[in-house]
């Protein structure tokens, strides 16, 4: 192996360093050539002296992330110092913590869930209440129809109903959209209830 | 791994801090004085003498030479030198307790 060899193996092995990191390590081989070189070594003994490129990178990646005050034995009596425990898993709620959960989410959704549907129950005849009104036009010319005598009172209240029919279109409108919204923040509560209550 | 290698490898750098405290030196320089007793990978020394002023027991400072490319010296600091004295007393503790061991071992 030559020291263009050499250098291209190790390069390419420490390619998980920073590249300033890498480049300085490249640069001290490169120099310890140069003065081997200097010293009237060939480039091959130079690369014997110098080690399996390979390895070398291992070490290099190796002793970046050996903790500081690395001994390599303790003397009798001095405890090992023991490694760094990993940082406290996320706990998970145990079984019994999940059974009482979803025993504490069924009462409360037994009364939720009723008035839930009673408020839908206002928010779906407000629908029905503007849909009849506008309807009431139909009514009368059916009425007509059927008994060939029109009274002006009836036009009148038909008028009156559409009237209704579109303030009642406003009202549901922000009613339903409400009675959404409610709904679905109630349901991803509950989901997150469910799940752990840990995300956000 | 070869045993014999991973006993060098620990003693190594024990081996290099006493050599910068007896002077500043150049990495080429160390390989060479520490080659001259142990053989070693001298490629290893690198890595070794990064962590050592990533640790703060060594600093570095370029000089330029008459001949060849400008020479990075090692020098040790206060903190790395009362690394190297601890070292030292673990060191010798450690080859005593071996010693005596290997010597009770081999009269039975």
């Amino acid at each position: 192996m030559n020291k263009n060899e050499f250098l291209t193996i190790l390069h390419a092995h420490l390619s998980v360093l920073p590249p300033e990191e890498r480049n300085e390590l490249m640069n001290d081989y490169e120099t310890h050539f140069a003065f081997g070189l200097q010293n009237g070594k060939t480039e091959t003994e130079i690369v014997q002296e110098l080690g399996d490129p390979e390895e070398l990178a291992k070490e290099a990646i190796g002793e970046r992330r050996i903790p500081q005050e690395q001994v390599y034995w303790f003397p009798p009596g001095q405890q090992q110092p023991q490694p760094a425990s990993p940082p406290a898993a996320i706990k998970s709620r145990g079984s019994f913590a999940t059974v009482m959960v979803y025993i504490g989410l069924f009462f409360l959704n037994l009364i939720v869930i009723p008035s839930l549907i009673s408020l839908w129950g206002f928010g779906v005849s407000f629908v029905l209440i503007a849909f009849s009104g506008f309807l009431s036009p139909i009514a009368l010319l059916f009425d007509y129809f059927l008994h060939g005598v029109f009274f002006p009172a009836k036009g009148f209240a038909v008028i009156v109903l559409i009237g209704i029919g579109i303030l009642f279109t406003i009202i549901s409108r922000y009613t339903i959209k409400g009675l959404l919204e409610i709904s679905s923040r109630y349901l991803a509560w509950n989901i997150r209830a469910i799940q752990g209550g840990e995300k956000r | 791994m070869d045993i014999n290698v991973q006993f060098k490898k620990g003693a190594l750098e024990l081996c290099i801090l006493v050599l910068i405290h007896e002077r500043d030196r150049y990495g080429y320089e160390l390989a060479q004085s520490v080659s001259e007793h142990i053989e070693i990978a001298e490629g290893a020394l690198y890595p070794l003498l990064r962590r050592l002023v990533n640790d703060g027991y060594c600093t570095t400072y370029l000089q330029e030479s008459t001949e060849g490319p400008p020479r990075k010296y090692y020098k040790l600091t206060a903190q790395g030198e009362l690394h190297m004295r601890e070292l030292i007393v673990e060191w010798k503790h450690f080859v005593n307790s071996v010693s005596s061991l290997i010597e009770k071992g081999s009269k039975s």
